[in-house]
């Protein structure tokens, strides 16, 4: 018995040492290293020093970061309901679909899997000065917007590029949500006479939670990962106004040739995200029961 | 066969045993990279004991993050090309690099190039780090053929005659003046103000690295920044006016590089022989027979300190620059200013210039062109006048004055 549970015990470690050999690697090792460099002060070329906390009281004094932290809040607050809104029409309206479901479901994921860089380039020639949307608001109304000229418009003009590439993909979440909805329940209501908006309100709404809260931590996450599109489009202005938290980690680490800095605020950054995470969860999430 | 086989392999065993060998990176490009690859070849066929190993700098996000990498990791190259001034400061500072001047040869291989002035925008330290080898004047380009509609027979030299093409012909959200702010990167600033101010200044340079702190809140200063506020007040020029606004007519002019010319010549050439090139313009009140001073792009070599074939690295190199033929394929290659003074007198290049009458506009200001400033927190300087004077400007938000002020103090708190 003894020699059979230590044979089994052989085999679960050697089967899953591939991983964790990989995990220390890949994950542990960058992971110490990260903090023993929030720790110090280093330039990549002379030998690097500890200088403790100092990176963290720093950046806690730095215009950047607060700058960074209000502009983040800010996309959210343009990102998060947009996109929210428009992946569950997107789900809803998918749900009504009969034929080329497919095909719908692909043509939005199109937008998910194209290249951020590429898509970046195309929609700043479409918000141009001069470029076709402004040329049709000036045909039509005489007036031409300053789309990422007006600090307020730049974050929003990113936030609805960003929206446009995730409605496909967040859509498809909420969308496997709402099937999964018993149809009884909706019947049952029916037949005791609620109304359509009732259902969504009554039965949908608190049924799709799950699938509503990963989304939101989904957005959460990527609201502070953003990088592509404001360092090729605004470059983090007008103002600093689109300047993002993984923009400060990259001037900081290899255009500033501050590593230790970087990481210090990368930890920060991790922090906020997960802290934001956390509190989304503890507000919104609920136990949910199809009985 | 035999004898050629013991040859071959005496040949290896000598290079094995006394052999040296140099790392010796250069600018992932492929027109430089055509220019290197046969003369390293040409330079290991006949120096089997010094052996040069070339590559094109790593992939990587830039050069600097390619070298920074390959110092931390204990790998760095030999020698190695492609390095502008503010990361030359950086490597200085961190005791990578190796005084060039210090090498046997040097004063002379500077002085048959004629380029005691160019070395002078280089200097840190009283030493010499970095040995230029191009330097790209920043010029205006100007639309000939839209400004011959317009009744100009030349390129507006002075701040009121831009204003005045300019007025004649912007058409609101349609066509502009000239593109006068190149963007928000903080890299723009070398091509945009910096540019302007050392045109209008006589070659000044905007910051005292001695003194650590900006000069351009100066009467120069004032007229640039009153210049860009002007164009944009007016809606003379915009930013973000997407594809190739001086190819579409969107503008009548703007800064460029001269590796435009190369892209220009096939990809629109028929504006390509409707271009004139002229340096940024000036204050009004800025004398007609003094020369202009433009911002020069430019990028050197250096050697580090890990090398450890130091004499043999920079036999190769002097080598390749004292041979001026070497300069002329490098501009036929590449169409750069190799970093010379006698670009425009040198008969060997007469041939070259009449036929490029646009590389040739751009050679004669090689000697006006003034490298950026020699510090290690160019990013940090350079953003701060993003964020306090160039955009500021371009929204209205603040006067030029008030924007150039605030500037200098927060360049000071940067450099102090």
């Amino acid at each position: 018995m003894k020699t059979l549970k230590r044979r089994e015990n052989i085999k679960g470690w050697s089967i899953s040492s591939v991983y964790l050999v990989y995990t220390a690697i890949f994950w542990g090792y960058p992971f110490v290293w990260l903090f023993i460099l929030a720790l110090s002060k280093w330039n990549f070329l002379t030998p690097r020093r500890f200088i403790w906390f100092n990176n963290f009281i720093k950046l806690f004094m730095d215009d950047d970061f607060w700058r960074v932290v209000i502009n983040t809040f800010n996309f959210m607050l343009y990102f998060i309901p947009m996109v929210l809104i428009l992946s569950m029409l997107f789900a809803l309206a998918l749900t009504k679909v009969k034929y080329f479901k497919t095909f719908f479901m692909l043509s939005f994921l199109v937008a998910y899997v194209s290249s951020g860089v590429a898509y970046s380039i195309i929609f700043s020639k479409l918000f141009a000065v001069n470029g076709p949307l402004n040329k049709l608001t000036y045909s039509l109304f005489g007036v031409t917007i300053p789309w990422f000229s007006q600090p307020q418009l730049a974050i929003l003009s990113i936030a609805m590029m960003v929206t446009w590439k995730f409605i496909g993909y967040y859509g498809l979440i909420l969308y496997s949500g709402l099937v999964a909805i018993p149809k009884a329940l909706y019947e049952a209501a029916e037949l005791d006479g609620a109304t359509r908006w009732i259902k969504f309100w009554k039965i949908t709404l608190p049924l799709l939670n799950p699938s509503l809260v990963m989304v939101l931590v989904l957005c959460i996450s990527l609201t502070f990962g953003i990088f592509t599109e404001p360092f090729l489009i605004t470059g983090g202005g007008p103002m600093k106004r689109t300047y993002t938290f993984q923009m400060m980690i990259y001037t900081n680490a290899f255009q500033k040739l501050n590593p230790g800095y970087a990481s210090a605020l990368a930890i920060v950054t991790a922090l906020i995200s997960f802290g934001c995470v956390i509190l989304t969860r503890k507000l919104i999430e609920r136990e949910v029961s199809y009985s | 066969m035999r004898k050629l086989g013991i040859i071959l392999c005496l040949l290896l065993i000598t290079i094995l045993v006394f052999g040296k060998e140099i790392i010796f990176w250069t600018a992932p490009n492929p027109l430089q990279e055509k220019f290197w690859r046969p003369l390293v070849e040409e330079w290991n066929a006949n120096n089997p004991d010094i052996q040069i190993k070339w590559s094109p700098i790593p992939a990587s996000g830039s050069s600097e993050e390619a070298i920074l990498t390959s110092i931390a990791a204990g790998n760095s190259p030999d020698i190695c090309t492609n390095i502008f001034s503010g990361f030359a400061a950086q490597l200085i500072e961190a005791d990578q690099l190796v005084p060039l001047d210090t090498l046997p040869g040097y004063a002379e291989l500077i002085a048959s190039r004629k380029m005691e002035s160019v070395i002078e925008g280089w200097k840190f330290g009283g030493h010499d780090y970095v040995f230029p080898i191009y330097s790209n004047p920043m010029m205006f380009w100007w639309r000939k053929d839209l400004l011959e509609e317009l009744g100009y027979t030349r390129a507006p030299r002075t701040y009121s005659e831009v204003y005045e093409i300019s007025k004649k012909y912007s058409v609101k959200n349609e066509k502009y003046g000239a593109l006068i702010v190149l963007g928000r990167n903080w890299w723009d600033r070398w091509f945009d103000f910096i540019n302007y101010y050392y045109a209008a200044s006589g070659g000044k340079s905007y910051i005292d690295v001695e003194k650590g702190r900006a000069t351009f809140n100066d009467d120069a200063g004032k007229a640039v920044a009153r210049f860009i506020d002007t164009m944009f007040r007016n809606d003379w020029t915009a930013v973000d006016l997407g594809n190739f606004p001086f190819y579409y007519g969107v503008v009548l002019g703007g800064i460029k590089g001269p590796w435009d010319l190369n892209w220009a010549k096939e990809q629109f050439p028929d504006i390509y022989h409707n271009i004139f090139i002229a340096p940024p313009p000036v204050p009004d009140d800025y004398p007609v027979d003094k020369p202009v001073h433009v911002f020069a792009d430019t990028k050197g070599l250096v050697m580090f300190k890990s090398c450890k074939y130091k004499e043999e690295a920079w036999k190769f190199i002097k080598w390749v620059f004292s041979n001026i033929e070497n300069d002329l394929k490098w501009m036929e290659y590449t169409n750069m200013p190799p970093a010379r003074g006698d670009l425009t007198t040198n008969p060997v290049f007469t041939d070259y210039m009449e036929q490029n009458p646009h590389f040739k506009a751009i050679a004669e200001y090689v000697p006006f062109a003034i490298p950026p400033a020699l510090t290690t927190v160019t990013v940090d300087i350079q953003d701060a006048m993003t964020q306090y004077l160039i955009e500021p400007i371009m929204y209205g938000k603040k006067s030029p004055e008030k924007a150039l002020k605030e500037t200098v103090s927060r360049i000071r708190r940067i450099l102090f």
